[in-house]
């Protein structure tokens, strides 16, 4: 990648950083997204996030759970089904929303100085007329053991429920690769409603060929009034 | 995919190429000595008729190659040292290194 074209992005990440009315409605916690596909892969992937309390909603203990099921369907191609579950200390565990999604490596890794990707979501809220576009640029970059990520996020929301609307979102990772069962790592995320960054433990046990379970967990403490003082995160991710 | 990017194709020239093969599911030749502070780039050749992973946590390096199909994996620069690799298809058989000097 040019200099130039990675100055833009580097700048682009601090455009959505400095530019808090742009971005996404609810909290932006999840994951951080990696450019790469693994051919011949599938997937199956519990996440979770829990919130000790959502300030917009008021509501407590709001927890998301995604369970999804994903296929490589070529060298540089992922996608990938979910079911979204939510529940809070009011409400029982109820299906929210279904979600695909389309991850395309677009660089090899390491050809570039900056490994590159795209990420493509559409999700449609359960028994609401509420449809949401997402697309993300995945950028990493490797420093020795270090490895550094950014998911640049644009969304558009529309729906006969909703107003239409444009959203941004930012999430970043720093991940230090001391082995493959246990790379500590720092993750932030900004949106309307959140700005968050806190610790991660990230992991994988090899099972077998092209078999092994992979996890993540940690916590994102809020760094303003609109994000929860905490939301816990997991993953369990059984690749075959 | 290179097109994508401008200058791709200039800085490929100056990245000196390595070959490796995968044949019976062992890697030939096993042990590939590069440079080192220097990017390179391995070409990998899957003889057999089966797919094959190159995997290395060192190199941070996974890619599957398919059977009579070859990949090109990009490692560096690196320090000094050695980088085991294996095959994660037949890892009792399929292993190798990179040593960088």
């Amino acid at each position: 990648m040019q200099p130039r074209a990675f100055s833009i992005l580097m700048l682009a990440c601090l455009l959505l950083l400095q530019s808090p009315r742009l971005m996404a409605d609810g909290s932006v916690i999840d994951k951080v997204y990696h450019p790469y596909v693994e051919q011949l892969e599938w997937e199956l992937e519990w996440r979770a996030t829990l919130a000790d309390e959502d300030p917009p909603s008021g509501e407590e203990r709001l927890q998301l759970h995604r369970l999804g099921l994903g296929r490589a369907v070529s060298e540089y191609v992922f996608v990938e089904a979910y079911l979204i579950g939510e529940q809070s200390a009011g409400e029982g565990l109820g299906l929210e929303a279904y979600e695909i999604e389309m991850l395309w490596q677009l660089s090899e890794q390491g050809e570039h100085i900056v490994d590159y990707g795209l990420l493509f979501e559409l999700e449609k809220e359960h028994n609401r007329d509420i449809w949401e576009a997402s697309t993300a640029v995945l950028l990493e970059k490797e420093f020795g053991r270090f490895s550094a990520t950014a998911n640049l996020g644009l969304t558009f929301e529309g729906g006969s429920d909703i107003a239409d609307e444009w959203e941004t979102a930012l999430a970043l990772q720093g991940r230090y690769r001391y082995s493959p069962r246990f790379e500590p790592a720092l993750e932030m995320y900004s949106g309307e409603d959140t700005l968050g960054a806190g610790p991660v433990l990230l992991g994988l046990e090899r099972l077998g060929p092209l078999s092994a379970l992979k996890w993540q967990a940690g916590v994102i403490f809020g760094l303003d009034d609109t994000t929860a003082d905490y939301t816990v995160r997991a993953l369990l991710e059984y690749e075959f | 995919m290179t097109g994508l990017l401008l200058g791709a194709g200039a800085l490929q020239a100056k990245t000196p190429i390595f070959e490796i093969e995968i044949r019976d599911h062992l890697f030939h030749p096993e042990e590939l000595r590069i440079p080192a502070d220097t990017k390179v780039k391995l070409v990998v050749y899957n003889r057999d008729s089966t797919p094959e992973e190159f995997e290395s946590y060192e190199l941070n390096r996974e890619k599957v190659i398919m059977g009579g199909r070859k990949a090109n994996i990009f490692i560096g620069p690196l320090k000094s040292g050695v980088y085991p690799f294996f095959g994660e298809f037949n890892p009792k058989t399929a292993q190798g290194r990179v040593v960088v000097e």
